[in-house]
């Protein structure tokens, strides 16, 4: 614990009633009882950025239409293989997993984040590992904007930023294709203003 | 190991440039030996392949089909060879090659993170050396030049280094100071001296006697997995171990070591990522550490190839090296704090050093500089929440480091965080980037422990120093490159102090 005494921690515990539209309602202890929100609060005074709701839309198309593959091609195999009970069985199981993709697609979005501090990004997600990345905006090599083909369809689009360790997943998903556009060209001209070389 | 005092040091004496050792004009190709070579050995497989067949022929056959094989080679290799050419532009390496799909690279040297030279045994025979140039890319942007004259190798390597210091090509090497050489009988000792091998090696034995005894053949199904991880873990590092020696000069870290394959790194300065210092349960008894680092450009199979930089050394060595590969800091003062988790771990941040020891039977400490550290990420999974606990990862280039704060309380792991977050940007100033180190003030020691910014921001405007051929000596500077902490009497005792060279 002494150990981070010198540095003013920029914000550990966050200001009340913040980002009222996401996780939580008002009802909940503060944040310093909580310990985990406080851990992944975002710096400063701001709230998270939080992404558009086409990302749970896309997550869920997704894997609706993987459940309504794989319930309706399993389904109709048993219908003539076994019987009819055992048809029912995976129709109800592969609406199961659609049921549960569907709640984890809102969770999953509503767990993303992103800030624009001065001179690193934080990104915040995960539901069942929950991660802060850290990313200094002078040790950003490549950023880019890749939006596949339902990504389009929903008008979102995912920037990507590479650093020279490969072990992170810095990307950030779900942005309306503007603001992905700004954001890149955002991060671009900040890597390069705070470029130190490796 | 033990060398005389430095108190009285002067640089070895320069020699004279000759005309004919100038690299950095002109252009250059592998050895003519590497056409006769792979002629040579084409035929030799050809023959051994397809002679048995041809032979129900008759033996005129074989003759005619190998002299047609012969002067198919050649008239592949001898192009090939003639056209693969390279030379130095300025401060770029320029590469040609390929015969039929002509290609082209320009190297900047400045960006370079390594420079290896490699003489397997058969290179050794024919006096030929390849020369490995590094690059951040990874594995496929790293410039190896296959079958070098042993001379031009060394000459080339001095060359871009100087090119990658920012001084002119011509310059003479940087002089060198001892650091560590490493005695045979240390290095076979501790090789030996590890639980693992220990118990492989009796295993070996008792079933091997047991074999013997009871005339079971089956035990050479258990001895042959058994010899083959001891050839690799004990025959291995200590055959490309073997007469190995470490100096530091302006120009980094100089590693040579091997004995079939002769291996000649530098590792320039500000080009080690991160280092660990592992110590195993039964070397801890003997002090004794290896020095593992990571570096941008020992990527894929070169990873495990170059990674090691100090073998075995006794525990104080090891740390000295730390400190000297990260200078104006000193990994011992940075205060470790414990977790309260299953596991021991002990982590501490301050300016300049993250630092992690953990390791119950095998103690492995980190190091990784807060001005090289990529991104930091605060790591909570599903069982760590339960317990209400979280860790943080400090993501370097990869490499065998893999520093993290493991089991910290959530909101102990999040100041951790900020802490590390603004140490980073403080100390990763635009100034203190390591290309043309020779052209900046960052690097030379200085008088206090802070380093002036503002001095060093005012350098940079002018990479360039000198016109080529000026044969400045910069160097040469003793002071360049070299850690600028005073000698703590915990690390480097009396005895030790006698590599660092007086001033």
């Amino acid at each position: 614990m002494d150990t981070s005494d010198p540095t003013p921690p920029p914000n550990p515990t966050p200001p009340e009633g913040r980002d009222p539209g996401a996780l939580r309602e008002g009802e909940r202890p503060p944040a310093d009882e909580r310990p985990f929100e406080a851990a992944f609060a975002p710096p400063g005074d701001a709230p998270w950025s939080r992404v558009s709701p086409a990302l749970a839309w896309y997550r869920r198309i997704v894997v609706g239409a993987l459940c309504l593959a794989v319930g309706v091609a399993g389904a109709v195999l048993l219908l003539l293989w076994a019987s009819w009970p055992w048809a029912v069985a995976w129709a109800v199981l592969a609406l199961l997993g659609l049921v549960a993709g569907w709640v984890l697609a809102g969770l999953f979005h509503r767990s993303w984040g992103y800030a624009e501090a001065a001179e690193e990004l934080y990104l915040t997600y995960g539901v069942f590992v929950r991660q802060l990345v850290v990313v200094p905006y002078g040790r950003m090599q490549v950023v880019d904007v890749t939006a596949d083909l339902l990504e389009q369809a929903l008008g979102i689009a995912t920037v990507r930023v590479r650093t020279a360790a490969s072990t992170a997943d810095t990307r950030v998903v779900g942005l309306p294709l503007t603001d992905a556009v700004r954001m890149r060209d955002r991060l671009a001209e900040r890597s390069e203003s705070f470029s130190t070389g490796l | 190991m033990l060398l005389p005092p430095s108190v009285g040091w002067r640089p070895p004496p320069v020699p004279r440039a000759r005309p004919e050792d100038d690299v950095t004009t002109g252009v250059y190709r592998s050895h003519w030996m590497i056409v006769p070579i792979q002629v040579t050995a084409v035929t030799l497989v050809f023959v051994a392949l397809v002679g048995p067949i041809l032979n129900t022929f008759g033996f005129g056959w074989v003759v005619m089909m190998a002299v047609a094989v012969v002067f198919g080679t050649l008239a592949y290799a001898l192009p090939s060879w003639w056209y693969g050419t390279f030379g130095l532009r300025e401060d770029h390496l320029v590469v040609h090659g390929g015969l039929v799909m002509r290609s082209s690279r320009e190297v900047p040297l400045s960006r370079l993170q390594a420079v290896d030279v490699v003489q397997p045994l058969l290179m050794q025979v024919f006096g030929m050396a390849e020369l490995r140039i590094e690059m951040a890319g990874g594995d496929a942007t790293a410039v190896r030049l296959r079958c070098l004259p042993r001379g031009l190798a060394e000459r080339l390597r001095v060359a871009v280094l100087a090119h990658a210091a920012g001084l002119p090509g011509r310059s003479p090497e940087a002089p060198e100071w001892p650091f560590y050489r490493l005695p045979f009988i240390l290095l076979l000792g501790a090789l030996t001296f590890r639980v693992p091998v220990l118990l492989s090696f009796i295993l070996l034995l008792m079933l091997a006697t047991a074999g013997a005894v009871f005339t079971e053949y089956g035990v050479i199904g258990a001895l042959l997995p058994l010899t083959l991880g001891l050839l690799r873990y004990f025959w291995g590092p200590l055959a490309r171990y073997t007469d190995y020696y470490a100096s530091l000069s302006s120009d980094g870290l100089r590693l040579r070591y091997g004995m079939f394959q002769r291996r000649m790194q530098t590792v320039p300065p500000g080009r080690v990522q991160a280092v660990r210092v592992v110590e195993p349960l039964l070397w801890r008894a003997l002090g004794v550490a290896r020095v593992e680092a990571n570096v941008a450009g020992y990527a894929g199979e070169r990873q495990g190839d170059s990674a090691t930089l100090l073998p075995v050394a006794p525990r104080r060595r090891a740390f000295a090296l730390v400190n000297e590969l990260f200078p104006e800091s000193e990994a011992a003062h940075v205060p470790l704090v414990p977790n309260r988790g299953p596991v021991p771990s002990l982590v501490g941040v301050d300016e300049r050093l993250f630092v992690s020891s953990r390791g119950l039977f095998c103690l492995v400490t980190e190091i990784v500089p807060v001005e090289r550290v990529q991104t930091v990420r605060l790591v909570a999974g599903p069982l760590a929440r339960l317990t209400g606990r979280a860790a943080v990862d400090v993501d370097t280039p990869p490499g065998p480091v893999r520093a993290r704060a493991a089991g910290r309380e959530a909101g102990e792991a999040r100041r951790f965080l900020d802490a590390l977050v603004e140490y980073g940007r403080r100390a990763r100033v635009p100034a203190a980037g390591t290309e043309r180190w020779a052209t900046r003030s960052t690097l030379s020691r200085r008088p206090s422990g802070r380093p002036p910014r503002g001095e060093a921001g005012a350098d940079t405007a002018s990479p360039e120093v000198g016109g080529p051929g000026t044969g400045s000596p910069g160097s040469g500077e003793p002071e360049t490159g070299k850690t600028g902490t005073p000698d703590t009497p915990d690390e480097r005792g009396a005895s030790e102090a006698d590599d660092t060279p007086g001033r």
